[in-house]
């Protein structure tokens, strides 16, 4: 646990850069600051392994003042993860992964073993042990430097703007590559950014700093979306935060309809009962295995001879489908938007269909979620 | 040449004095700029009345010099090491605190953050970044050291200088082109295996594009705009 107490940072000349902060930030959780540039978000971060000293109030790292502990010390027991790396460029990768056990006094081949196993846990290759940080592209690069962070396997992990340096395909990875660690390793993490859509995606919890170092808002990341303290932090949010929420609620939600799900092997006439059954215009074809093939309209059916097969018919393309156990409500709602028929399917982990979701059943969903919400964020996994 | 050749004993003296009169005050220039160097750095209001010095140091005619120290040190080879000394510090000071500056701000943080010490940090991150820097003036420094050294002949210790007066008095140039191609040879030797030592010592700038120092251009020269006076 981090506890900011009545925290002031003013730099002489008078700028306040962080003012009368009171935040905590419980174990094992991934709390984003947030916030435009100046806003005193990295102020804060630092002041938690005392790169910068606060100049009122004190912050608790378990229930100690950091200012009790001497700040080398201090540093070697967090990690820190820096914006563009901060890399040794004079250091082998597994030399600047071990720099943090090597300070602590271990023997190097320790140490070493150590970097490796690091190397595995962030999904970098072995053979990059010997090579120097210039060789490897931005993103290895940051993996690096979290791999560095985590070496002396500290239990608060503080991460200023880590992926801001490199592409967005790049940072999209490392972000989901930070969650499934987070996942494993249930560190205290503190992530400091100017992306929104970073703090919604990574965060369990995340502050929004108004410009002048106070905090507008401390919510989980679907409550922020759903209800933003004022106006600032909606707009700060920006727009369609609405259809943003959505992400945190699982497609499980969904009362799929299988009905007019048919193997290409039943006949016209069964597809016409069963659309008509249903009241749907379209009805879904499948193969023997149950993977969808694609849409098979009522009009046509109706002028076919219903003694023939769905085998005889040409289909229109399925389109986008969504994984009913993984994806949310939104991946759900922008399969039924990219549809041609209006209607998406919802597939299990092995491409089989489960059922098919149309606007009506969004919507129903949709509301459902909204009621039962408890806040806590039930994200997809 | 064969004047070379019968005389090769009498070179070979000179060469080893001239070449212990020159790298003997690059020596201790490094010893002495490494850590005031440091200190600048850490303190910054060192760094301009140090560097006011240095450019004196520079700006000292090098004969004066010799002439003030006879009282002092004699006719030793002290006379030429001290006036060397501080000439190469002159080149030597600036670098170390350009190397140790150019240290990219982030890497900097991240030591911080790590938990280094700030005697660590210099040891073990700063300095081994401000190699090439370093050593590009270690160059200059050299290569100048190995020129002026033959001024001290003027009073009678000069290493391959010797041969310039001894070749002017009895009118025999090949005396004084043989010491001259001798010297632009030692200089011109000295100089690789000062680069061959910076590859060596900074394995990790091999591939880059852009390496600090690789050229003897790149060395702070007193007084220049590089030096980052205040």
């Amino acid at each position: 646990m981090i506890t900011f107490e009545r925290v002031t940072k003013r730099y002489p000349g008078g700028t306040v850069a962080v003012d009368d902060l009171n935040l905590e930030i419980p174990d094992g959780q991934t709390m984003v600051l947030v916030g435009p540039s100046g806003c005193g978000k990295t102020t804060t971060l630092r002041m938690i392994n005392r790169l910068i000293d606060p100049s009122e109030g004190r912050i608790l790292l378990d229930g100690r003042d950091v200012a009790q502990t001497k700040a080398a010390q201090l540093r070697r027991g967090i990690g820190y993860v820096i914006q563009q790396s901060g890399l040794f460029p004079h250091r082998t990768i597994e030399d600047n992964i071990a720099t943090v056990p090597l300070l602590n006094g271990w023997p190097k081949a320790r140490a070493r073993n150590r970097a490796r196993e690091l190397m595995d846990l962030v999904g970098l290759e072995q053979a990059m042990a010997g090579r120097y940080p210039y060789q490897l592209s931005g993103g290895q690069q940051q993996r690096v430097g979290v791999a560095r962070a985590l070496a002396a396997d500290p239990p608060v992990l503080l991460m200023d703007e880590p992926f801001s340096a490199v592409d967005p395909i790049v940072r999209a990875s490392l972000q989901d590559e930070l969650i499934r660690l987070q996942a494993e390793l249930h560190k205290t993490v503190v992530l400091v950014t100017h992306d929104v859509e970073e703090a919604i995606k990574v965060g369990d919890q995340v502050a929004v700093f108004y410009p002048h170092g106070k905090i507008a808002q401390i919510d989980t990341p679907e409550h922020l979306l759903g209800s933003p303290a004022d106006d600032y932090v909606e707009n700060f949010l920006g727009f369609d935060r609405g259809i943003r929420r959505l992400g945190f609620f699982p497609a499980t939600g969904l009362d799929l309809e299988i009905e007019t799900v048919l193997s290409e092997d039943a006949t016209i006439e069964q597809a016409r009962q069963a659309a008509k059954r249903a009241g749907e215009s379209w009805v879904l074809v499948t193969d023997e295995h149950r993977l969808p093939r694609g849409w098979a309209a009522l009009a046509e059916l109706e002028t076919r001879d219903g003694q023939q097969t769905l085998r005889q018919l040409t289909l229109a393309p399925y389109g986008h489908t969504f994984r009913v156990g993984q994806d949310s409500l939104r991946a759900a709602l922008d399969a039924t938007i990219l549809s041609p028929t209006g209607l998406a399917v919802g597939v299990d982990d092995q491409g089989t269909v489960v059922g098919i979701t149309s606007y009506e059943r969004l919507r129903t969903a949709i509301q459902t979620a909204e009621k039962t919400d408890d806040g806590q964020g039930a994200r997809p996994s | 040449m064969s004047w070379a050749w019968d005389n090769r004993a009498l070179l070979g003296h000179y060469l080893v004095q001239h070449l212990y009169l020159a790298l003997l005050p690059v020596l201790f220039g490094i010893v002495v700029a490494i850590p005031v160097g440091v200190m600048c750095v850490r303190y910054r209001w060192t760094w301009p009345p140090v560097l006011s010095l240095t450019s004196i140091f520079y700006a000292m005619p090098s004969l004066a010099l010799y002439l003030i120290l006879i009282d002092y040190t004699g006719l030793t080879d002290w006379t030429v090491i001290i006036p060397l000394t501080l000439f190469s510090l002159s080149v030597l000071i600036p670098n170390v605190v350009d190397g140790l500056r150019s240290v990219p701000p982030p890497v900097r943080q991240a030591a911080d953050a790590m938990g280094f010490g700030s005697l660590r940090r210099v040891v073990q991150v700063e300095l081994p970044l401000a190699v090439p820097v370093i050593i590009a003036g270690m160059r200059v420094a050299t290569v100048s050291s190995i020129s002026l050294v033959s001024v001290g002949q003027l009073i009678g210790i000069g290493g391959l200088g010797y041969f310039f007066i001894d070749g002017v008095q009895r009118d025999f140039p090949t005396e004084i082109y043989t010491a001259f191609i001798l010297i632009i040879v030692l200089a011109l030797l000295a100089d690789s295996i000062l680069v061959l030592l910076r590859r060596w010592l900074t394995p990790w700038e091999a591939g880059r594009k852009v390496r600090p120092g690789s050229r003897i251009l790149t060395a702070t020269w007193p007084g220049s705009s590089a030096g980052g006076a205040p």
